[in-house]
């Protein structure tokens, strides 16, 4: 029974982070603002759910298949989704959106012609 | 047994609240990240539906969710960035 408790408190740790990001989403100025916020979705929420499947179903469930796959997917999210956040960023700067404030330093600025 | 299902349930509603942004959001970075989210999100709600009807067929699913959402996700920012690129060496020729 402890470990019931177990998987349910992470799988709402997870979903706590994931209700943070997305009223981040919601709520942020601009892209990049909610690029920062939208993190949290995508590892310490993907992080809390994936730990606690990964236990419910290698545990209770008794399926080592089930286990290994959900362990495959958390790893190809958590692999992949920065390299994804790093095009969308490098893009929507390229393309001519920029933070709502004015930034203090601008280092990625001064490789194209403003 | 439930608790998975309601678990389930709340991260797709939250999957739903997302997409208020993705049809609002005003530039087309802000609807890539929302759309990039909104598959993770569905993604976790698939992997517990999946432990809570005890059906394989819903990990398979989110296993796809997952790779073609990065793929589309480094495509548009690809194609954010070549039109940026295009867009100023045109304007400085010009």
């Amino acid at each position: 029974m402890l470990i019931r408790i177990i998987i349910d408190l992470l799988i709402a740790v997870g979903l706590v982070f994931a209700c943070a990001g997305t009223i981040g989403i919601l709520k942020m100025p601009d892209p990049f603002s909610r690029m920062q916020a939208a993190t949290c979705i995508s590892t310490l929420g993907m992080l809390g759910v994936a730990v606690g499947g990964v236990l419910y179903a290698a545990v209770i469930m008794h399926s080592a298949g089930a286990a290994i796959k959900i362990a495959v997917i958390a790893l190809m999210i958590m692999v992949t989704n920065p390299v994804g956040s790093h095009a969308i960023a490098k893009g929507a700067y390229s393309h001519g959106y920029r933070p709502e404030k004015k930034m203090e330093t601008d280092d990625l600025g001064r490789d194209f012609d403003e | 047994m439930t608790d998975l299902l309601i678990f389930a349930i709340f991260f797709a509603l939250l999957a739903f609240i997302c997409v208020y942004r993705l049809v609002k959001g005003p530039t087309a970075a802000d609807r890539m990240v929302t759309g990039d989210n909104v598959d993770i999100l569905l993604c976790c709600a698939m992997i517990l539906f999946s432990l809570f009807s005890g059906r394989g067929v819903y990990l398979d699913i989110a296993l796809i969710c997952a790779l073609f959402g990065i793929i589309d996700t480094i495509a548009v920012g690809r194609y954010l960035d070549r039109k940026g690129r295009f867009h100023n060496a045109d304007s400085d020729h010009h």
